[in-house]
């Protein structure tokens, strides 16, 4: 009997992986552990390894073919297996796309053509393989923009069919008559400030740029992931929002004298660094913070691992990630400071691991380094908090009854209701506030 | 089907009578033949009063075989008359497979056009109920792969009077099939003259979910079908072909590029048929339309059973018609 081997399950939200390399070809002995191939999930790109030794007898998935979890991607036949498998190995060709998922043999798509509903009652064995989609669902989703891989087939043989495709566009429809809604109102525009005058090739308003050609772009996986859960998040959450300003003065003072003292060893603390910790520390006295909602019960958790998102790099496809600092409440601000600036790079240059973005209970998100004052950020679940955070600007102020010139940071917790009410939320501000304002307390 | 109050309603069979007469009032050259259809008014009274109006010489009783008289009426119209040849059932039409098929459907053409032969062969097809084997044939797969006939398969009275005199105004020969179980069936039909034209389909009834296509007696199972499916939320489009030969194969295409499914009732045998033949058309036509291959329904893989019971589940009944649109639509 082969040894199967099949799509894994890397990550908590993975459903789908493609196999950018394989490592090995047909006829090769792999041994445990010997790197089989390189997998990109919704996260990250992962290496399987082999768990067990034999030859490799078939290599069912070819690169590139996203496939679902539990897809059979290969098989291997045990050393011991003598029943012919390796002579039928031999007369494989090399090519490995020579096994891919033709649906059945011509004798069995002509008996199925021909077969009468009694007979048709006896189904053909399913094919392993790539995705199945009738031809009216593949049309459908070529109309509706919908990237096949991130659809989930109900025919047989997980064939994608067409009230799959519908129901798909049905649930994602919010996103899409808002973007109909934008191409209605920029026509609108158009025409409202040239009256009279058909918009033609004529006399365009604008010369055409590359960026104006309408075209449709597959979402990559990590937009496929970011589109389902902030969707799910934003749906299922009741999500409110509590605001607080905050005195930077003293936080950015030390700040300033730590790096110029620790310059020398490396340490350059950022603000987001102190707000990790200080987000961080609030949870001893605010413990619903760092719990999820539980469908019948709330689940506090133990660790403190506090989230930061990352932008990444539009050449890197953009996206976010977020960066797990773990047990951020039991780390100094250099430990937290080196850990963030090391997944910071990572993220950007090669990818996380998923051990290094799983398992958050809090999230930051900082867009005070691009100008923005305020905003509010949608929760990352299953955490029940995220703290978007606005720059730090000087501002009038009004200091011990004097007006003065302070710099002041504002930041909006997204809150869900089911687990932390309002005035749970406004201790919480305050104990952060308490911590950020008198930063001393940080440092030990 | 309901019918207004005051409207005229009449057996199938009377209309088939009316369309004959009607025709050989409008044209002396109309004369009707075949076994016991003078003095005994026809096996299954469809010609009942007809030897009365028109006399001997144009409503003609022959000897049992349909080779001869098949072969004498095709005769007769290559030099101009347009004969009615009745078999008391199809199934008897196998022993006139010469002349219908090498004769009748090929005249025009190895003759050069020199002679036509406008002549309607008609009767009953398909299981009359309880007849066996060899006398329950459902010839339409058969003839219906010969160039140069036109098979017209009437699914009510109103459709059997309208088809029939388009059949006898053709100048080609037409097929026209019968069902024995449809003749005493009741349906609207007017006094005034009216004839429906060859490759129309007709839409019997409207749905969104599947298209369901047959012709004559099997339409009546489907629209039982349709609205059991209906029931479970699925709903069915029924399209009656009316003639199978020209086959209006547009107007299934536009009901499949609706419904994305597709089931086709044919009670002959699923080999090589009518069944397969617009599937094929189906496939070919509505590739990037259709969320499923194409389903059919046909008359079990065998001969036809004599038992009650067994011929019952062998013909194309609603069970398995309901079966093939669950299966075509994913609601198996």
């Amino acid at each position: 009997m082969p040894i199967e081997i099949t799509m894994p399950r890397l990550s908590d939200t993975m459903e789908v992986g493609t196999i950018l390399q394989w490592h090995v070809k047909i006829g090769d002995e792999v041994s445990a552990g010997d790197l089989l191939a390189d997998i990109e999930t919704d996260k990250a790109t992962m290496e399987l390894q082999s768990f067990d030794d034999g030859k490799v007898k078939e290599l069912i998935v070819p690169e590139g073919n996203p496939v679902n979890v539990g897809t059979i991607i290969a098989t291997l036949i045990e050393e011991d297996d003598v029943d012919g498998g390796s002579s039928e190995s031999q007369e494989v060709a090399p090519e490995v796309s020579a096994s891919v998922e033709e649906p059945s043999t011509a004798d069995n798509s002509a008996v199925e053509q021909i077969a009468q509903v009694e007979s048709s009652t006896t189904t053909h064995s399913p094919t392993s393989g790539g995705t199945r989609v009738s031809p009216v669902a593949r049309r459908l989703a070529e109309e509706y923009g919908v990237n096949l891989t991130a659809v989930q087939g109900s025919g047989p043989s997980g064939r994608i069919i067409k009230r799959d495709i519908l129901q798909f566009v049905a649930t994602t429809s919010e996103t899409t008559a808002a973007a109909e809604t934008t191409k209605v109102s920029t026509t609108e525009v158009i025409q409202g400030t040239v009256p009279a005058t058909p918009v033609t090739a004529v006399q365009p308003l604008a010369p055409t740029s590359p960026w104006q050609q309408e075209r449709t772009v597959p979402l990559s996986n990590m937009r496929q992931i970011i589109a389902k859960r902030l969707v799910e998040s934003k749906q299922t959450i009741p999500h409110y929002q509590v605001t607080m300003d905050f005195d930077m003065d003293p936080l950015i003072e030390m700040r300033k004298t730590l790096n110029q003292q620790l310059a020398t060893a490396g340490v350059k603390l950022s603000v987001n660094d102190f707000l990790v910790r200080c987000c961080a520390l609030a949870m001893a006295t605010n413990p619903a913070f760092n719990a999820s909602f539980g469908g019948d019960c709330i689940q506090y958790h133990g660790p403190v691992n506090v989230g930061i998102a990352i932008a990444l790099p539009e050449e890197r496809g953009g996206g976010l990630v977020v960066a797990t600092i773990r047990n951020a409440d039991q780390k100094s601000l250099r430990t937290i400071s080196q850990e963030s600036a090391y997944l910071s790079k990572k993220a950007r240059e090669t990818g996380l691991s998923i051990e290094e973005m799983g398992d958050t209970t809090f999230t930051i998100s900082n867009l005070g380094m691009f100008g923005v004052d305020n905003f509010t950020a949608i929760i990352n679940p299953p955490n029940s908090a995220i703290l978007a955070v606005g720059a730090a600007i000087e501002k009038p102020v009004v200091r011990n009854g004097e007006l003065a010139v302070g710099r002041e940071m504002s930041a909006t917790l997204s809150l869900d209701h089911r687990v932390i009410d309002g005035a749970m939320a406004a201790m919480y501000l305050k104990t952060l506030k308490e911590l950020i304002e008198n930063p001393a307390s940080l440092l030990v | 089907m309901s019918v207004a109050t005051g409207e005229r309603v009449i057996e199938f069979r009377d209309a088939l009578r009316e369309a004959m007469s009607e025709e050989m009032r409008n044209d002396t050259r109309v004369f009707l033949l075949g076994e016991e259809v003078a003095q005994y008014d026809g096996a299954y009274k469809v010609s009942k009063g007809m030897l009365d109006e028109f006399g001997e010489r144009r409503v003609i009783d022959t000897p049992i075989s349909e080779s001869g008289f098949s072969g004498m009426a095709i005769g007769a119209a290559m030099r101009g008359l347009r004969p009615i040849v009745e078999f008391m059932s199809w199934s008897f039409s196998l022993v006139a497979a010469d002349p219908i098929l090498n004769n009748a459907a090929k005249m025009l053409y190895m003759s050069g056009g020199q002679f036509g032969c406008p002549i309607v062969f008609r009767g009953n097809d398909g299981a009359g109920g309880q007849l066996a084997s060899t006398h329950s044939w459902s010839v339409e797969s058969l003839y219906a792969n010969v160039p140069g006939i036109k098979m017209a398969i009437p699914y009510d009275a109103y459709d059997a009077k309208g088809l029939l005199k388009t059949a006898i105004q053709d100048d080609n020969p037409v097929f026209f099939l019968e069902s024995e179980r449809l003749l005493s069936t009741t349906a609207h039909v007017p006094e005034e003259a009216y004839t429906i034209p060859f490759g129309k389909a007709l839409t019997r009834r409207v749905g969104t979910d599947c298209t369901i296509i047959s012709f004559g007696r099997p339409l009546h199972f489907c629209l039982e079908a349709a609205e059991e499916l209906a029931k479970e939320g699925i709903d069915c489009e029924v399209i009656d072909g009316r003639t199978i030969r020209p086959l209006d194969i547009d107007s299934m295409v536009t009901s499949v590029k609706k419904t994305s499914a597709c089931v086709v009732v044919d009670q002959s045998w699923s080999f090589a048929s009518v069944g397969s033949e617009i599937a094929s058309q189906i496939h070919a036509f509505c590739f990037d339309d259709l969320d499923n291959h194409v389903y059919r329904v046909h008359s079990d893989d065998v001969p036809t059973p004599y038992a009650y019971n067994l011929e019952q589940a062998y013909l194309p009944n609603s069970r398995k018609i309901c079966e093939a649109v669950r299966q075509a639509t994913y609601n198996a």
